[in-house]
């Protein structure tokens, strides 16, 4: 464990000392300003069922912002050491091959939560500003961080993953970008199909629908299937990194 | 300390480490000596823990490399080729994490990381980004974090490449004073180091151990032959009157150009056969532009030793 610990305040430091943290932020902030004001601006035209919480995660840009974020924090993560041979350092050093893998998956999930702070920023702001004239549902609010942060654990596996594949840190960002995107259009699907396929197929992808995760707890309610749903995948995701970058050791 | 036995490593279609066998014991100084590609760092990532072989087997400390992988890591420090660091860390934070990362802390900690820092020199640059550091202290903080440990073997891949010789003697010097404590094995494809600081040498060549002994003996092996090059013009049955000279072992025609022609003659050890040409020439009537007496290059001893050593087989 305390191997561990030394493997993952070196993988916190390298993302705050590298800029890379502080451009994604920036991104984010950005474009979570931007998905801010869409819902301002539709609350401000009519009155709607929604709340300032659901429209803030249904606006375009949110959407924009989620599918960078992923490649930008993983991609690093095992394809520069391997470019860099400092894997053969590493791992000729006594640690285990779960303790890098989890080191590195569990310090971009933290810098992942760092990244959401600006936007609840956003929420306790508006509430300030307005003195509680904008109703922000704190239930909303809960489930919004909690499925974010469920599917964050979900992408950043698979970033982990691909970055686990390749010494070179585009290759890996494309291909979990890729598999990211994949996952999220099967979603999309049903919604330009519609209902012309039956309902139980419509139900079977909208399991894996994030944008249908994202409405269902937005509104605040907390469905345990999508984020069983997210975490068994993120695990087996890792499980996968994890085969690896111990094939190394195995292979004859 | 070290025992390896019919160690094989078969590498994308071809085999890199061809069923070597050695032995290293307690506080001896080894080098590897061998032409780039020749399989030693091959050899040296096995013993690592950082590849398994093919086949056949290998022990440090009385730990298989394979099955007691950690044990074996914790009394190994292993400096690879290239010397890989984290550019964006600094020396002092790079030394202090990879010392706990082999499990030390406090006190001995801080202690062992200026110790190391002492020893390799590199205490003037703790505090600057190791990305901008030059090769030569690169090299040695790679150095400083294979002894930071004290691990009773030390494994190091080309240790002085890229240092200037001011360095490369400091690293000579503080390899050989580390003592009986501490059993090396060091690759190279430097001649005179071998003759520097090592108790024996083990040569390789296309993944096979061409020969084992101690410096000195196989220095001697080595000086067997040396090469003298000889550009001349003129009549005569060159290659018959050149190879009856004293001490001429061979001489065989390369090419010409102009109607020069040149020729490569193999020369006994220790006889400066040039004397003798330049008479030849002379009484021949032959005009030179070209006499020049090389040693061989350490590729022609390998090849040498490769055909010498098959044909005793």
């Amino acid at each position: 464990m305390r191997i561990f610990w030394v493997l993952f305040k070196k993988e916190l430091r390298a993302f705050f000392v590298s800029p890379v943290a502080y451009i994604v932020l920036a991104l984010v902030m950005v474009l979570s300003g931007f998905s801010f004001r869409a819902a301002l601006s539709v609350l401000e035209s009519a009155p709607s069922e929604g709340s300032i919480v659901t429209w803030t995660f249904h606006a375009m840009w949110f959407w924009l912002s989620y599918f960078f974020i992923f490649p930008l924090l993983t991609m690093r993560l095992f394809a520069e050491e391997k470019k860099m041979g400092t894997l053969e350092t590493l791992f000729t050093a006594p640690v285990h091959a779960w303790q890098v893998v989890w080191s590195k998956y569990l310090a971009a999930v933290f810098v992942y939560c760092v990244l959401w702070i600006p936007s609840y920023l956003n929420f306790r702001f508006v509430d300030w500003i307005t003195v509680g004239q904008v109703e922000v549902p704190a239930g909303a609010l809960k489930g919004s961080y909690l499925i974010l942060l469920a599917m964050g654990l979900f992408n950043l596996a698979i970033g982990c993953f691909a970055s686990s594949l390749t010494s070179n840190q585009i290759i890996a960002a494309v291909i979990s970008f890729t598999i990211s995107l994949l996952h999220f259009l099967a979603g999309l699907f049903i919604m330009v199909v519609g209902r012309r396929v039956s309902e139980t197929f419509v139900d079977i992808i909208n399991y894996f629908a994030s944008m249908e995760h994202i409405r269902i707890f937005t509104s605040g309610l907390i469905d345990t299937r999508p984020l069983v749903y997210y975490t068994s995948f993120a695990l087996l995701f890792i499980a996968l990194t994890h085969q690896v970058v111990e094939f190394r050791r195995w292979r004859p | 300390m070290i025992e390896v036995q019919d160690l094989t490593k078969q590498y994308a279609g071809r085999t890199a480490v061809d069923h070597i066998s050695f032995k290293v014991e307690p506080g001896e100084i080894v080098g590897f000596l061998g032409p780039n590609g020749a399989g030693k760092s091959t050899t040296m990532r096995m013993l690592s823990g950082y590849m398994p072989p093919s086949s056949g087997r290998a022990s440090v400390n009385g730990h298989d490399v394979f099955q007691a992988s950690m044990e074996v890591r914790r009394s190994v420090g292993y400096m690879p080729e290239m010397a890989p660091l984290y550019t964006d860390m600094r020396v002092k934070e790079y030394l202090r994490f990879r010392a706990e990362l082999k499990g030390l802390s406090g006190k001995t900690l801080r202690q062992r990381v200026g110790d190391v820092m002492d020893q390799c020199a590199i205490t003037d640059v703790r505090r600057r980004l190791i990305g901008n550091l030059s090769k030569g202290y690169r090299q040695r903080v790679a150095l400083a974090d294979a002894l930071v440990h004290q691990p009773p073997l030390l494994i190091l891949d080309e240790p002085t490449n890229g240092l200037d010789p001011v360095q490369i003697r400091h690293v000579r010097e503080l390899l050989k004073n580390l003592g009986p404590k501490h059993t090396i094995l060091l690759s190279t494809h430097i001649l005179q180091e071998v003759e520097a600081i090592c108790d024996r040498v083990i040569m390789i060549h296309q993944g096979k151990i061409r020969a084992m002994d101690t410096p000195d003996n196989l220095t001697r092996k080595l000086r067997a032959a040396s090469i003298v090059q000889l550009e001349l013009q003129g009549k005569g049955d060159f290659v018959t009157l050149l190879e009856a000279l004293p001490g001429v072992r061979k001489a065989t025609e390369e090419g010409g150009q102009d109607g020069w022609i040149l020729f490569s003659l193999r020369v006994e050890a220790r006889h400066d056969a040039r004397e003798a040409i330049m008479d030849l020439c002379l009484r021949e009537k032959w005009k030179i532009r070209e006499l020049h007496w090389q040693l061989p290059s350490l590729e022609d001893v390998f090849v040498e030793l490769a055909t010498t050593e098959s044909a005793k087989a």
